[in-house]
């Protein structure tokens, strides 16, 4: 390719590809505007609920494009423009393959596009992160074999023998991803638009948050701490503080990091040795985290002044010291205690945009300051707007994060407050919302001033861009090959291969050892939990609602897990059970109260409560924040898909009766007239009884009412 | 049976397991980085990314 030998002096060569390196960046920076912008919109929605205008706006399918476009297309765009990047420089030679890094570019940005387009609709599995559908699910692990492929072979064709440890953690990345994203994302479809996952109830959660937590692992982690290991030295013109301390950094938290996911379910029905252990191995994670912030920062040592003078290393520092925060903030808020007053609440939110906006946002910036006048062959066009970006910045996270904290804790402690008399003393759930509307708006402000901060970084790009040469030729560069490394006499070309398959195996086996060990006993949990409590599975119909529910994100705000915590059983009744949930598929226990639990909802409100309610939150609550829903009064039902999917779960072992496998047209049809007969009697207008609004309140009427308690 | 199964799940040995291997992981990882000879290699390496190559 464009690599000439010139065996003589031993000098090669090389001309990098950095084309590809702008194409990512300039993708980062146009997603962070979106995935920012809808961050704003739905933090503005959670105060002002009259922003949820129409269906496709309401928060619940824009939350999960704010989650999807931070990670995959902000940070996961980043992400490839970095290890592009920094890969070729480490290894000393182009790209494996300028087709597959077009392929690659381009494949991501299309199922960024798809992911655009298919959430506001409401086409989602219903599982955090994960949200995307089984087509655009497989489009992301082909472009991720593409990125894989892509990266190795340039592993392969490599002109430096040794691996700096920046690409052992991309390795990771690349290895453990794929797993993650594959194993969590098996379901089964019934048309391109809607598919199941295979695992139920207590499996899918435990998959769900060995997933998710793991996304944050090894998607906004690892590939970051690589980042850091390159950059941070490169910026600062400095060895990193000390190599070692890498090593045993890089080996203790991929092994560790993968046993942390059920710390997301503590205090459920999880089994409790997996709580424990979640809760162990999580704080056992804040010594390798520390080991590795200290390493970044230290980096610095004797030359300090950077840190007033660079606008680059300032956000370095700040983005590892945001980084040492998030990680000791997450061991503490896996400790069962802390965890029963943070979790489902405001708290967690602020946590992970610590983490997200503070860590990856900061780190993301500094890579885009220092790499853009790179690629341009020009200078930063203004490092004092720079500085500008990053003190508005940090006032946006401190601002996001203070309100969220303490909104977190508020509420949490209005939901356990006791009087004298053991009753609780907000009993009305709204009474606890009403308090903390106040800190939305300042969260809100906090994300506002976060993008101000980024609008400066867009324009002094674009300066900067715009003064940059036309004709931008790819760096090219002389290399020595590498038989003249001091260290270890040259073994011959098959060693220098041998470690890379050796080193990505046992990275593999690291991050196998933690998921075989926490998951695989829980896979045959159903063999047990069917006996003694009796579980009755939905009707077509209330299937037909729970397909609603998802379609429209409720599980965004609400949970369905009544946790064993007294103040959980005394608001909402005695603790869920690992068979209340058994057959649904996806499991929606949630993350997150902004509503109250609804696992045992069934019955308590009749069903014209329901009606006006989803009609208009505020006629039948004054102060609910909730969006309104008046568009399931006039869709109509898809009662023709229901025996699709009745069989579907029937195959999947959930018991259906005969009728209900070859009748359930009929059987929901005429569940829906009964419901849309008794809303009539109580005078609501026209006829119900194919309408969205019905199933969906015959799915709400059955939570907890299925038996299994 | 249910009742025989949950009580694996609070299997003191697994979770003992667990802890066994990770601290011969982090135990091996500091042996290895502080193994004879190592401290050349290590500043090799870590001058990797401050190698600037000369551009033709």
């Amino acid at each position: 390719m464009s690599s000439s030998n010139d065996t003589n002096s031993g000098l090669i060569e090389v001309k990098y590809n950095d084309q590809i390196v702008r194409m990512f960046t300039l993708a980062t920076i146009f997603w962070a505007t979106i995935a920012f912008l809808v961050g704003i919109i739905i933090a503005l929605q959670m105060a002002i609920p009259q922003l949820n205008v129409t269906g496709w706006l309401t928060f619940g399918r824009l939350r999960p494009l704010h989650t999807n476009a931070a990670i995959f297309a902000f940070a996961g765009n980043a992400i490839f423009a970095g290890i592009y990047h920094s890969t070729q420089r480490l290894l000393k030679t182009r790209l494996f393959s300028d087709g597959l890094s077009k392929l690659h570019f381009w494949g991501w940005q299309f199922i960024i596009v798809l992911a655009v387009i298919t959430l506001p609709l409401g086409i989602s599995q219903g599982k955090e992160y994960a949200e995307l559908e089984w087509p655009i699910d497989l489009a992301i692990v082909l472009i991720w074999v593409v990125f894989a492929i892509n990266f190795f072979g340039t592993l392969v064709r490599r002109n430096e023998k040794h691996l700096y440890v920046a690409i052992w953690f991309y390795i990771a990345t690349i290895v453990t991803v794929a797993l993650l994203y594959i194993v969590n994302a098996i379901s089964i479809p019934i048309s391109p638009f809607k598919s199941y996952i295979v695992y139920a109830g207590i499996q899918d959660a435990l998959i769900q948050w060995w997933y998710g937590h793991n996304a944050v692992a090894f998607f906004l982690t690892t590939p970051f701490l690589g980042l850091m290991y390159y950059y941070m030295p490169k910026a600062a013109n400095r060895p990193i503080y000390s190599y070692r301390l890498s090593v045993v950094h890089f080996w203790s938290l991929i092994f560790l990091y993968i046993w942390a996911g059920p710390h997301h379910l503590l205090s459920t029905a999880l089994p409790g040795w997996l709580q424990t252990l979640a809760t162990v191995f999580s704080v056992m994670l804040w010594a390798p985290s520390w080991g590795g912030a200290v390493n970044g920062i230290l980096t610095l040592r004797g030359s300090w002044n950077l840190l007033r003078t660079d606008p680059i290393i300032k956000f370095f520092v700040a983005a590892i010291t945001f980084y040492a925060m998030a990680t000791f903030e997450g061991p503490l808020l896996s400790i069962k205690a802390v965890n029963s007053l943070g979790h489902y609440t405001d708290w967690i939110v602020g946590h992970v945009h610590l983490g997200t906006l503070g860590w990856n946002g900061f780190l993301i910036f500094g890579i885009v300051y220092f790499i853009v006048p790179k690629l341009w062959s020009t200078e930063l066009y203004s490092k004092k707007m720079a500085n500008i970006h990053f003190w508005i910045g940090i006032l946006g996270i401190l601002f996001y994060y203070v309100s969220m904290l303490s909104a977190g804790i508020t509420q949490s402690l209005m939901w356990r407050a006791v009087d004298a008399n053991g009753h609780l003393v907000y009993p009305d759930f709204v009474e606890t919302v009403i308090r903390i509307i106040p800190l939305f708006l300042f969260r809100a402000l906090g994300g506002a001033l976060f993008l101000a901060g980024y609008v400066l970084l867009l324009y002094n790009v674009y300066k900067t861009i715009k003064q940059a040469p036309k004709e931008l030729v790819e760096e090219t560069v002389q290399i020595k090959l590498s038989h003249s490394a001091p260290v270890h006499p040259e073994r011959g070309h098959r060693k220098l291969e041998g470690m890379a398959v050796a080193f990505t195996v046992l990275a593999l086996i690291a991050i196998l050892v933690g998921s075989i060990i926490e998951i695989v006993p829980t896979l045959s949990i159903n063999k047990y939990v069917k006996t003694e409590n009796k579980v009755e599975p939905f009707t077509p119909l209330e299937l037909a609602g729970r397909d609603i529910y998802i379609k429209e994100g409720c599980y965004t705000c609400h949970s369905q897990m009544i946790r064993t915590i007294p103040s959980d059983e005394l608001r909402y009744g005695p603790a869920s059970t690992i068979e209340e949930s058994m057959y649904d598929r996806p499991f929606q226990w949630g993350s997150k109260r902004t509503g109250p639990d609804l696992a045992r909802l069934g019955k308590k409100y009749p069903d014209l409560w329901h009606y006006m309610h989803m009609e208009d939150p505020r006629a039948v609550i004054k102060e609910s924040i909730m969006p309104a829903y008046p568009w399931l009064i006039t869709s109509k039902i898809d009662f023709d898909g229901l025996e699709k999917r009745v069989s579907l779960f029937n195959k999947l072992g959930v018991p259906y009766s005969e009728e209900a496998l070859h009748d359930a047209n009929n059987l929901a049809k005429a569940q829906a007239k009964k419901i849309a007969d008794v809303l009539k009697k109580q005078g609501v207008k026209g006829d119900m009884s194919d309408k969205n609004i019905t199933a969906l309140i015959a799915y709400l009427q059955a939570l907890g009412q299925k038996g299994g308690e | 049976m249910k009742q025989l199964a949950l009580s694996q799940f609070n299997d003191i040995y697994l979770i003992a397991i667990g802890f066994f291997l990770f601290f011969s992981v982090f135990i091996g990882a500091i042996l290895w980085v502080y193994r004879k000879g190592s401290k050349k290699h290590y500043d090799y390496l870590s001058q990797l990314p401050l190698r600037e190559e000369n551009r033709t």
